[in-house]
C-alpha cells in the first residue's frame, strides 16, 4: 500500500521508500522521515498537484509522484 | 585577532533572529528556507567576538548550493567554536545536525529555541538530562523576543578551548573501514571525515580525493556498503549511519523529554485549510497579490507619492533656487542643480512610498510563512512549464528587486531548474520599473491604474513561464524535476522585524537615487545641453538627441521612435528608474504632473503601453547582470539571458503595437 492509497488523515508507518526520487529521498531523510517513521497524508492539491504530509509535527510538501512511491502500512 | 564563532542550525529555527539579537545588527530575518543565502558576519554586542551566520542546513552533507556554504566553512575557515541553535519543538530532527557537529569535535554550545512551542505541543524538556547526554552547555532562549540571549552571549565567550569528539559505535565493519582510510590519511579529523564520506558527503569526498586515490575510495565505499547491507539489512550505507545516530538520539530523548497527552489543533492547520484549498488556493493568492497592488497604487501609495511630489517640486525646489541665487552661483550651476539633479533624482524619489509599501507586503509574505504555501499551490502549474513550485519564490522576491530574486534561486536543488530560474527571474517586474509605470499609468490610464500595472506584472510572469517551457528541455537534459518544500508553522510577524525588513530592502532604492541616479542625471543633463556646436545648445541639437536619434528608427515599428525614448532606453540600462529621470530632464518638466501632461501629447495610450511592455522586458539592469554572472558562474548564460530579453521584448512589443494599430485600440 502507498501513502496516497491509504488516504488522508490515516496514521501510517513507512516501510519502504527506495523508489522515491533520490534527491527527495535524501531531503526527507535529512528531516528524519525514513523507513519506520510515522506519517500522515494531510492534504493534496488538484490535477495531480503536490501533497502535504506530516511527520512528528513537521509538515512537508512533496509531489504526488513521490508520495505514490512511499510504501506504508496501517498502524 | 578576535575570536570567531559559527552560528549553525536547521532552517526555520529562528537562527537569523538569534543572530540579530546577539549582534544587534539589522540582518535579514525570514520565515522561508534559504533566506540566508550567504555567509554573514556580525560582531557580538559586547564586541568580544565575531559571529558568522551560516545558511540553515539539516545535515553537513550538502544537497543544494547554499548548504555547501556551511560545510565549506567548517572545513576551511578559522574559528574557535560553534553556536548550534536547536528548535526544541523538533528536537529529534535538530539533534541530528548536533550529533554531526559533536562528532566533528569543535567546542560547541547549544541555544535551545522555541521551548514555548514545544510546550504547546505537549513536550516537556529536562535540560539537565539533555546536558548530561550531550556533554555540552545548553542555554534556553526565545530568539524572537531576545530572552536569554545575554546569558548565551556571555557563555559563548567563556566557552572552553577543547571538546572531545563524540564517538558512536557504528559496528565492526564500518569501524574497520574507518581505520583503512586512517592508513592513508595523516591529517586531522579522520573519524569525522571518514564518516561523512561514507554518509555520501560529496564535498568531503572531493576533499579526501585531493589526498587519497579516488579509485581506492570508490572501491572501499562499495565493499563497505555491501558488507554493511548484508550484516544490518539496511538499504544503503548512509541509511545505516543515519540509523545509528537516530537510535542514539531517540534514547537520549526518551530520557530527557516527557510527552504529555495535551495536544492543541495547531493554528497553522486552520489557515492551511483555506490557503491550500484545492479550489480556492490559487484564487486566494491572486486576490492577495491584487490587494497588494491596490494598496500600492490606488489606496495608499499614490496619494502619498503625490504629496511627496508636491513637496519636492514646491518648497524644496524654491528653497534650493533661493539658496543658489543668494550665494550667487552661475546660471549654469543653477540649471545643473534644478533642471538636472532635482528633476532626475527628485523624479525617482517621488516613488519611495509606493516602493516601500510593496516591500512591506513582500516582507509580510516571507515572515509569515505563507511563501512556502505559495510554492506548493503553484507547483502543479510550474511543473507544466518545466520548473517547480520553489522557483516561484525567487520570482516573487524579484517583484521587489531582481538582484535578491536571482540569489534566492540557490535553494533550488536541481541545477537545470536553478539556472533556468536565474535567467528568467529578471523578467519579473521589479520596483524600479514600477516608477516608470507609475508615471505612465498616471498620465494615460488614470482610471485603471492598478489593473494596467497588474497586467504588466502578469505579462512578466507569463513570458517567463512560456520561455521556461521552451527552454527547459535543453537545460534539464532529462534530469527529473524535483520538488520538496518544508512548511514552517505560521508565525505572526513581529512589527519591529517587519519594519526593519522592509527598510533593509527599500534602503537600496534610496541609496541608488543618491548614487547611480544622481550621477546619471548629471551626465544626462550635461549631454542634453552640450552638442557639436558647444555648450548651451538647443536640446534637439545636443549629443543626447544625436545618439537617441541614431537608435530611434529601430523603435519606430514599436510605436516610440522618438529620440527622447531612444535616449531614455539607453540610459535605463544603468537602472530602470533612470528612464523616469531622463524623461524628466529631456522634456524639461518641473514635476510629475506637468511631465505627465507633456507625455500625453507625445504618445498615444497604445504607444505608452508598448513602451511600458518594452521597458518591462528589454534588458536586466546593470546590477542584475552582475548577479546573474556571479550566480550562474558563466558568461555564456549571462549573454543568453540578455539576448533572450532583448529579442523577446522586441518581438512581443512589435506584435502588440501592430495588432493594436490594426484594431485601432488606444490610438
Amino acid at each position: 500500500m502507498t501513502l496516497t492509497q491509504i488516504g488522508k488523515e490515516k496514521p501510517a508507518r513507512i516501510i519502504n521508500m527506495e523508489l522515491v526520487t533520490p534527491v527527495v529521498r535524501r531531503r526527507l531523510l535529512d528531516m528524519g522521515i525514513m523507513e519506520g517513521t510515522l506519517v500522515q497524508l494531510k492534504r493534496s492539491l488538484p490535477f495531480g498537484g503536490p501533497c502535504m504530509i506530516e511527520a512528528g509535527g513537521q509538515w512537508v510538501g512533496i509531489r504526488r509522484s513521490d508520495a505514490d512511491k512511499i510504501r506504508v502500512e496501517r498502524v | 585577532m578576535t575570536a570567531t564563532f559559527a552560528l549553525i542550525g536547521n532552517p526555520n529555527t529562528g537562527k537569523t533572529s538569534l543572530f540579530n539579537e546577539l549582534t544587534g545588527s539589522y540582518e535579514y530575518v525570514g520565515n522561508w528556507v534559504g533566506v540566508t543565502v550567504e555567509k554573514k558576519v556580525g560582531v557580538l554586542k559586547d564586541k568580544s567576538a565575531q559571529l558568522v551566520d551560516l545558511p540553515g542546513v539539516y545535515s553537513l552533507s550538502p544537497l543544494s548550493e547554499d548548504e555547501g556554504v556551511a560545510t565549506r566553512f567548517l572545513l576551511e575557515e578559522e574559528y574557535q567554536g560553534i553556536l548550534n541553535i536547536v528548535d526544541a519543538s523538533q528536537l529529534e530532527r535538530n539533534l541530528y545536525l548536533t550529533v554531526q557537529l559533536l562528532e566533528y569535535g569543535k567546542p560547541l554550545i547549544i541555544g535551545l529555541n522555541m521551548l514555548d512551542v514545544a510546550k504547546s505541543r505537549g513536550m516537556e524538556i529536562d535540560l539537565s538530562r539533555l546536558t548530561t547526554g550531550l556533554q555540552v552547555p545548553i542555554y534556553p532562549v526565545i530568539a524572537r523576543k531576545g530572552t536569554g540571549c545575554d546569558q548565551l552571549s556571555l557563555a559563548l565567550t567563556q566557552l572552553k578551548d577543547k571538546q572531545e569528539p563524540l564517538v558512536l559505535d557504528y559496528g565492526k565493519v564500518l569501524e574497520e573501514a574507518i581505520q583503512q582510510i586512517g592508513e592513508k590519511w595523516t591529517g586531522k579529523g579522520l573519524r569525522w571525515l571518514a564518516l561523512q564520506f561514507f554518509e555520501g558527503n560529496k564535498m568531503v569526498r572531493e576533499y579526501l580525493e585531493a589526498h587519497i586515490d579516488p579509485a581506492f575510495l570508490q572501491e572501499l565505499y562499495g565493499e563497505t556498503e555491501k558488507l554493511v547491507k548484508a550484516e544490518t539489512g539496511e538499504t544503503s550505507l548512509p541509511h545505516w549511519i543515519r540509523r545509528v545516530r537516530s537510535q542514539w538520539i531517540k534514547e537520549l530523548c526518551q530520557e530527557a523529554v516527557i510527552h504529555s497527552a495535551k495536544k492543541a489543533v495547531p493554528f497553522s492547520e486552520k489557515i492551511d485549510h483555506l490557503v491550500t484549498h484545492p479550489l480556492l488556493g490559487v484564487p486566494v493568492f491572486l486576490l492577495f497579490m491584487f490587494l497588494v497592488f491596490k494598496m500600492t497604487f490606488d489606496w495608499v501609495g499614490s496619494p502619498l507619492s503625490d504629496i511627496l511630489d508636491g513637496i519636492i517640486t514646491g518648497p524644496i525646489t524654491t528653497g534650493l533656487q533661493w539658496v543658489l541665487q543668494a550665494v550667487g552661483t552661475s546660471q549654469f550651476m543653477q540649471d545643473l542643480v534644478l533642471k538636472g539633479i532635482v528633476a532626475g533624482v527628485g523624479g525617482v524619489l517621488v516613488f519611495v512610498p509606493q516602493i516601500f509599501i510593496l516591500f512591506f507586503f513582500i516582507s509580510l509574505l516571507e515572515d509569515s510563512g505563507y511563501m512556502a504555501r505559495v510554492a506548493i499551490v503553484m507547483d502543479r502549474v510550474m511543473e507544466f512549464f518545466g520548473l517547480n513550485g520553489k522557483a516561484f519564490i525567487p520570482m516573487i522576491i524579484g517583484f521587489g528587486c531582481n538582484v535578491p530574486g536571482v540569489m534566492a534561486a540557490r535553494t533550488i536543488e536541481q541545477p537545470g531548474e536553478r539556472l533556468l530560474t536565474i535567467i528568467l527571474t529578471p523578467l519579473m517586474s521589479c520596483s524600479a520599473r514600477l516608477s516608470v509605470y507609475s508615471l505612465f499609468v498616471g498620465a494615460f490610464f488614470a482610471r485603471n491604474q492598478a489593473m494596467v500595472v497588474f497586467s504588466l506584472y502578469f505579462l512578466g510572469i507569463g513570458v517567463a513561464l512560456i520561455l521556461a517551457r521552451i527552454l527547459s528541455p535543453f537545460m534539464n537534459k532529462g534530469r527529473a524535476s524535483v520538488f520538496l518544500v518544508e512548511l514552517p508553522p505560521y508565525r505572526f510577524p513581529k512589527w519591529l522585524s517587519l519594519f526593519r525588513h522592509t527598510w533593509e530592502k527599500g534602503k537600496g532604492f534610496v541609496r541608488k537615487a543618491g548614487t547611480y541616479i544622481f550621477g546619471g542625471s548629471v551626465l544626462i543633463w550635461l549631454m542634453s545641453t552640450t552638442g557639436p556646436a558647444g555648450f548651451q545648445v538647443r536640446m534637439t541639437e545636443s549629443y543626447l538627441a544625436i545618439i537617441g536619434g541614431f537608435i530611434s528608427p529601430l523603435f519606430s515599428p514599436l510605436g516610440f521612435g522618438t529620440w527622447q525614448a531612444g535616449a531614455a532606453l539607453l540610459t535605463g540600462f544603468l537602472a530602470k528608474e533612470v528612464v523616469v529621470s531622463t524623461m524628466n530632464i529631456l522634456y524639461m518638466s518641473g514635476d510629475m504632473a506637468s511631465l505627465q501632461g507633456i507625455l500625453v501629447h507625445a504618445f498615444t495610450p497604445l504607444q505608452a503601453y508598448s513602451l511600458m511592455v518594452f521597458i518591462l522586458l528589454y534588458i536586466p539592469c546593470l546590477a542584475t547582470i552582475a548577479v546573474i554572472k556571479k550566480e550562474s558562474g558563466s558568461a555564456k548564460w549571462t549573454w543568453i539571458s540578455i539576448g533572450i530579453s532583448l529579442v523577446t521584448a522586441y518581438l512581443l512589443t512589435l506584435v502588440l503595437y501592430q495588432v493594436g494599430l490594426l484594431l485601432g485600440i488606444g490610438t
